[in-house]
């Protein structure tokens, strides 16, 4: 797989807040149809490098680019490449004033441009595929955790995107319902989906990472199959952080 | 997120110069309205019969002036609406020239008494460009209640959680479709109840423009008390009947209340 494309390339990005180094001149690819799992110490730059892949955050240095566009460049259009770029967060942000049907359609015709019943077709299928579909016209308010966080996975996926960043999909999640979320994004995975996923689930990564990114500080310190990282890593920190969360 | 335990913070107090709204929960002011609104429609009917000597005369003197009442308040109500949208907009944009426009203009505005802004449109401004006085009184009471009405739509868009926005842009929509799809559809239930309350402030507030020579409800009292002399009967009927408005409009606006929380 790692022969393929580069989807993301991330060039010595750095950005700061005041003296404290969020991200330390990280460079990163991300190759099409890889799952990439991001873990680290809390406050280690994981989510801030996520969300620097389609410019949720400012950097002060380096370079993102996505399929070829420099992200940020001043003259490229950001919501265009956004329309690419998927993106799932913790706290899930469905729009509650929306049923999940309109919650999958609103994107798919202000932004593609596409037809209702277009959208509508797409966003059943959806619904099936992330198991949900019997609540097509319930307000997200009537959903348990597990189920609006796979409307927003759904949503995501509506705009038919190069790649889905996952920001901590399941840290925000009573333990019962971690599991249906994590099979979706299995799923997904399985089915050749481009995946950045920042996640606290060891299970999920070493079972379905094709490669783990371990960071600390702000800056990517180890990197390596699940077997190696796991299980044969020598960095002290990282051997660390595995000592303290296994 | 909110912490639980440690130091809570003290409830805010919610106090309007709008009408008091009365919700069923609050049976003190529930039983207080409906005290003053049966009292107020009893002593205008009694008035009426008993002593239709002045009372009856007055009163068929007055819905003139309630006619321009409401027109000013609707009128202004609508182009305050308008005002208050583009400042707040303004007042969160990340604009600093659109920005510093718009908090000027809020600032500025809300620096100066009402009464003191109708006077300047009117009589100053009128030096160069001469307007019909209700016309000058409508645009007055916008440009104040746009104001303050700029501030409400300013709060109940900061109260849309970030995410909301970060979701809307992550899926390639720009900033005004977000605005329009996402934002202001949810902060509309936010911004409701306060301009509820804003409505009848201006309301009462039009009782001001009386002074430009525009036939309202005061100005229409003034006009019978100084040929009849009668100033107790008939302030006193002009009194009463802006109470039973403004209770009118504070119900209408408790019963819109409970019906957006009920659609939650």
């Amino acid at each position: 797989m790692m022969n393929s494309k580069s989807l993301v390339h991330i060039e010595n990005v750095s950005k700061f807040y005041g003296d404290l180094k969020a991200l330390d001149n990280v460079s990163l690819d991300i190759h099409e149809g890889e799952t990439v799992v991001i873990i680290g110490p809390s406050g280690s730059g994981k989510s801030t490098l996520l969300r620097s892949i389609n410019k949720l955050e400012t950097i002060d240095a380096g370079k993102v680019i996505i399929d070829g566009v420099d992200i940020y460049d001043e003259a490229t259009d950001i919501n265009k490449v956004r329309e690419e770029v998927g993106m799932v967060f913790q706290s899930f942000n469905v729009f509650p004033h929306k049923t999940v049907m309109e919650n999958l359609n609103l994107a798919q015709t202000v932004v593609r441009k596409r037809t209702a019943e277009e959208a509508t077709g797409i966003s059943k299928k959806l619904l099936e595929k992330v198991g949900i579909f019997e609540k097509a016209d319930e307000y997200p308010g009537k959903l348990s955790g597990g189920q609006q966080q796979r409307v927003a996975i759904a949503r995501a996926l509506a705009m038919t995107p190069k790649i889905m960043l996952f920001d901590e999909p399941t840290s925000a999640l009573d333990p019962e319902m971690i599991g249906e979320v994590l099979d979706v994004m299995t799923k997904l995975a399985k089915e050749g989906m481009t995946m950045v996923v920042v996640t606290h689930e060891m299970g999920f990564a070493r079972e379905v990472a094709d490669r783990i990114i371990f960071m600390d500080h702000g800056a990517v310190v180890e990197q390596g199959t699940p077997d190696e990282f796991f299980d044969h890593t020598e960095n002290d920190r990282a051997k660390l952080f595995l000592s303290q969360i296994l | 997120m909110p912490m639980s335990g440690s130091a809570e913070k003290p409830k805010k107090v919610e106090i309007s110069e709008g009408g008091a709204i009365p919700k069923k929960d609050d049976v003190g002011l529930f039983t207080a309205w409906r005290v003053a609104f049966v009292g107020a429609i009893s002593i205008i009917i009694a008035l009426v019969y008993f002593k239709p000597e002045p009372y009856f005369d007055i009163i068929k003197f007055l819905p003139d002036g309630i006619y321009v009442t409401f027109k000013v308040t609707i009128a202004s109500i609508l182009l305050s609406l308008v005002f208050g949208l583009i400042a707040g907009l303004g007042r969160i944009s990340q604009n600093m020239f659109i920005n510093g426009i718009a908090s000027l203009y809020v600032e500025i505005i809300r620096g100066i008494p009402l009464l003191v802004q109708l006077f300047y449109i009117y009589f100053a401004l009128g030096k160069f460009v001469k307007l019909p006085a209700e016309v000058c009184a409508i645009i007055a009471m916008s440009i104040c209640y746009g104001a303050y009405m700029a501030e409400i739509f300013r709060a109940g868009i900061d109260a849309i959680p970030k995410g909301q926005t970060e979701a809307a842009r992550s899926l390639g929509m720009t900033s005004s479709q977000t605005t329009k799809h996402v934002i202001l559809p949810q902060a509309v239930k936010t911004i409701l109840p306060p301009v509820g309350n804003e409505f009848i402030a201006l309301l009462k507030d039009s009782s001001l423009v009386s002074i430009l020579a525009v036939s309202d409800l005061l100005r229409r009292g003034r006009e019978y008390a100084s040929e009849s002399f009668d100033y107790f009967e008939t302030y006193t009927m002009v009194a009463l009947i802006y109470l039973v408005i403004t209770l009118i409009l504070s119900k209408l606006v408790g019963i819109m209340e409970d019906k957006i929380s009920d659609d939650e």
